[in-house]
């Protein structure tokens, strides 16, 4: 290399270098991000752990019963590793979750891995009936409460609202069930599928308003809708107390804002400046109140999902807990922790979407 | 927006259209509303539990059965006929000629030896009431044999009344297993255990279609059975944890029979036409006072605690469908059971107060009140309120305390237990036993043994009412080993029978709850 050519290929090279370190700095954003992730989960992990071993609960009883002999209890005791230090117990835990086992279930006999995968896709499509209602109900809410502040409709609206997320939602589901299922014979009672579609399909993503829709199988997603519809609606009105409360303060904030008062100088009537502009500012804000509601329900709702007989997550986690069945805690606790962080990912790229500034 | 508005519209449109829901099951199908949570294997060997009891007795046959309205017959099954040697110790079944497993596989003596065999060697649950009798998973292959296709020999490897094998027989873990289909399944020399925790081989009267813990089970008759096939084709148990909707599915008619319905709405159907079945249980409610506690150790104070209690509100409320008083160790109706069912202990606050004033608590006395669990919650609430009045104070712990108990880290605890023995040994051996009252020994199995109080004189006759086959001495030994443990002001306060209340549809013929929890579907018709 002449030494007339280096200051020509200067520029050249400090743009490679610059890209080097700016890949250089995605990489670290990257691996940065996947570390807290690991260290987030990991912690849940030892918590839960730690918090399952100092539970006066008795595992090997929820396998044996009470009336069980020493030898067989001896025997159970030591199949559960419950003779090995704890520190050991957790390390074999680890490891095993390392190799995508997640242990059997001591309540179900069932591998971990397989319950989850039955009972997480009916916790979600719950969740998702549910997260919809919420959205379709409370958003409308919140922005007509906000655009009347002080007048009787804001009040019917914080009403509505608030009566939903202050009865009890296991009274409000007895009560539903009392009067739609066996009063109007609207819809069904218990479970995802009445007892005579049991077993005439097989479930391809486990979600059935999407399996009996893919199947063209009308009569079973009818069915399906028909259980779905009650436990689904509730725990949407559920939410919608959350949502609809938080939409009126955001759309309240920006209304105070003086765009808002240039746009009503312009002429624009309120439906306008609400859709066209208001709307567009708080979508960032709505998102996370939807983000947060979902993560929530994905949880399971435990008390919605034990009136409705709803085989879900939050009953199988419940029932763990009860039966100090730490392989389903744990499992549950494992999948609850990485939905929750996928929340936050996703919405973290949708902000940047929504947010130029954010970007 | 316009997007969400469609969606929402979409969604009312989808809820309008959907069906009504069916009025009533078929006529062919029985639907069973009960708990499934705590179901982790349909294995025969692993289970005692009441409701995969009932399960597993509708999949499996056994060589005898009990049948629900006698417990005192033994009936044959898929043994025909059986003879006990003039010694006493060895008992052969000749096997039902015909009879075939779900397979079409012929039912032999061969498979009756290897079930049997399995659940001593698997030393699982399954194995309680068996084991007593001295099989080890050691000796199990020389006593247990079949010595042709339809003979199977059973011998005792130590005296034993052979009723009471007999009857442990019938019990549901002891249910005939197809062992050509279950070996195929072996793994490792698991006796298929892993297969059969999901799966099943059948020989009884239905076949096991689908399961899914937490939600269903369906069970399909069987064509072949040997009985004839049942006349609903589909029994079904769906899980319904919650009462309240439990209680409105069966008024509807979706649920034929409804299991652990809760007291208050047992209360509203009690006014319904409908049947509450009320099984008596072998087993009892009970405070158990911890005798290593050194105010309990002394029998005035433990004689206190029996007229603290007002068992007769309690039976009037929470414990209605759940037990009837009754304050003996032998189950009502039984060998050596009292005629009288109350022969005692009356609620007497100023009685308790005097014994303790006697025993040196004349300011009364201070402990920890434990539920055995959750369900027993209300009972302890209420001996806390009628025992405050005897000058008793008790700090009421609530949650879990079952492990507490095994392990005599209680002071007074409020518990209940269940057997499924028919036969007075079964509650004797809970209630009257403690060969070695160590801590170190470790046996949470015995009541007394929990809450250590030593009884040698007891042991003895419970040990001897196991060989004794003379009925006269027999019934003398269990009505004399009843006086005494009232005598010894015992560590445990027997104060009811358990029933287990089934709520039937009065279209619904044939279903008895099993006082062994072995309540079989295929006598069971829909009008």
């Amino acid at each position: 290399m002449s030494a007339a050519s280096r200051p020509s290929q200067a520029p050249a090279d400090e743009a490679g270098a610059e890209d080097h370190s700016e890949r250089l700095a995605v990489l670290g954003r990257v691996a940065g991000r996947i570390l807290s992730i690991v260290l987030t989960l990991l912690g849940l992990l030892l918590l839960t752990f730690t918090m399952g071993r100092l539970l006066p609960a008795d595992p090997v009883l929820a396998i044996t019963g009470a009336e069980v002999n020493k030898a067989t209890y001896d025997r159970v005791y030591q199949e559960l590793g419950l003779d090995r230090p704890v520190w050991e117990q957790f390390l074999t835990y680890l490891g095993k979750v390392l190799r995508g086992d997640l242990g059997v279930s001591a309540t179900t006999g069932h591998s971990v891995l397989t319950d989850l995968a039955h009972v997480f896709p009916a916790t979600l499509e719950l969740a998702m009936v549910a997260v919809v209602t919420g959205v379709l109900i409370g958003v409308p809410l919140g922005i007509v409460a906000a655009v009347n502040r002080g007048k009787p409709i804001d009040h019917v609206a914080r009403i509505i609202g608030l009566a939903g997320h202050s009865v009890p939602i296991f009274w409000l589901g007895l009560m539903a069930l009392l009067l739609f299922y066996a009063k109007l014979h609207w819809v069904d009672a218990s479970g995802r599928l009445s007892v005579f579609y049991e077993g005439m399909m097989e479930p391809v993503t486990g979600l059935l308003l999407l399996d009996t829709a893919m199947a063209r199988d009308w009569d079973m997603f009818r069915d399906v809708v028909s259980h779905i519809a009650l436990p689904g609606l509730l725990l949407g009105y559920y939410s919608v107390a959350y949502i609809s409360r938080m939409t009126r303060s955001f759309v309240l904030e920006q209304l105070n804002q003086e765009y808002v008062v240039a746009a009503r100088a312009k002429g624009l009537s309120t439906f306008q400046i609400v859709w066209r502009h208001v709307f567009k500012n708080i979508r960032v804000q709505l998102l996370t109140i939807v983000a947060l509601t979902l993560g929530g329900l994905l949880d399971g709702a435990v008390l919605i999902e034990t009136v409705f007989g709803w085989p879900g997550l939050g009953q199988y986690l419940t029932r763990g807990l009860t039966m100090n069945d730490m392989n389903v805690v744990m499992g549950a606790v494992l999948l609850t922790g990485t939905l929750f962080v996928t929340i936050n990912l996703i919405t973290d790229r949708l902000y940047k979407v929504l947010d130029a500034r954010t970007r | 927006m316009r997007h969400i508005w469609a969606a929402g519209l979409a969604l009312a449109l989808l809820a309008s259209t959907a069906t009504a829901p069916q009025a009533a099951s078929p006529p062919n199908m029985l639907v069973i509303g009960t708990d499934l949570s705590a179901v982790p294997s349909l294995d025969p060997a692993a289970i005692n539990a009441r409701t995969v009891s009932e399960v597993v007795s509708n999949l499996y046959d056994n060589l005898v059965q009990i049948a629900p309205n006698d417990m005192q017959t033994i009936r044959p099954m898929l043994a025909e006929s059986w003879t006990v040697s003039p010694d006493k110790r060895t008992i052969t079944f000749t096997m039902r000629k015909g009879a075939v497993f779900a397979s079409g596989n012929p039912i032999t003596a061969e498979d009756a030896a290897w079930s049997i065999r399995r659940v001593i060697k698997m030393a699982q649950v399954g194995s309680t009431d068996v084991a007593l009798w001295g099989y080890t998973p050691e000796n199990v292959d020389k006593f247990i044999r079949a010595t042709d296709e339809r003979t199977l020999v059973v011998e005792l490897p130590e005296p034993v009344a052979t009723d009471l094998v007999i009857y442990s027989l019938a019990g549901s873990s002891l249910g005939i297993i197809d062992s050509k289909v279950a070996l195929k399944n072996e793994k490792n020399g698991d006796l298929a255990r892993d297969w059969l925790k999901g799966n099943a081989a059948p020989s009884g009267p239905f076949s096991l279609i689908q399961w899914r813990p937490n939600d269903i089970l369906i069970t399909e008759s069987r064509a072949n059975y040997w009985a004839g096939a049942p006349a609903m084709k589909r029994v079904i148990m769906r899980h319904v944890p919650e009462s309240g909707s439990l209680r409105l599915q069966l008024m509807a008619g979706d649920i034929d029979v409804a299991q652990y319905v809760g007291a208050g709405d047992l209360e509203a159907l009690a006014k319904e036409k409908v049947v509450i079945d009320q099984v008596p249980g072998f087993g009892f409610y009970y405070i158990a006072l911890n005798t290593k506690d050194p105010d309990l150790a002394k029998p005035l104070v433990r004689r206190a605690f029996q007229h603290v209690l007002d068992w007769k509100a309690l039976a009037q409320t929470s414990m209605r469908f759940a037990g009837y008083p009754w304050q003996s160790i032998i189950p009502k109706g039984m060998v050596g059971a009292p005629a009288n069912p109350l022969p005692g202990y009356e609620y007497d606050p100023a009685l308790a107060k005097k014994l303790l004033a006697e025993a040196g608590y004349p300011n009364g006395l201070k402990k920890k009140l434990f539920p055995s669990g959750p369900a027993l919650l209300q009972n302890t609430e209420a001996l806390q309120a009628s025992a405050k009045l005897a000058g008793i104070e008790l700090e009421l712990v609530p949650g879990e305390h079952t492990p507490d108990f095994r392990a005599r880290n209680f002071e007074v605890l409020m518990g209940n237990s269940g057997a499924r023995l028919p036969d007075p040994f079964g509650t004797a051996v809970q209630y009257a036993y403690n060969p070695d009252n160590r801590d170190a020994a470790k046996l949470g199995a015995y009541y007394l043994w929990r809450v250590a109080q030593e009884a040698p004189e007891l042991t003895k006759m419970v040990d001897q009412s196991k060989a004794e086959t003379d009925p006269a001495k027999r019934k003398a030994l269990f009505e004399d080993m009843d006086k005494r443990y009232r005598e010894m002001d015992p560590g445990l306060i027997v104060l009811f029978q358990r029933t287990d209340p089934y709520v039937i549809r009065a279209n619904v013929k044939g279903y008895f709850g099993h006082q062994t929890w072995s309540t079989r579907w295929a006598s069971v018709t829909k009008e």
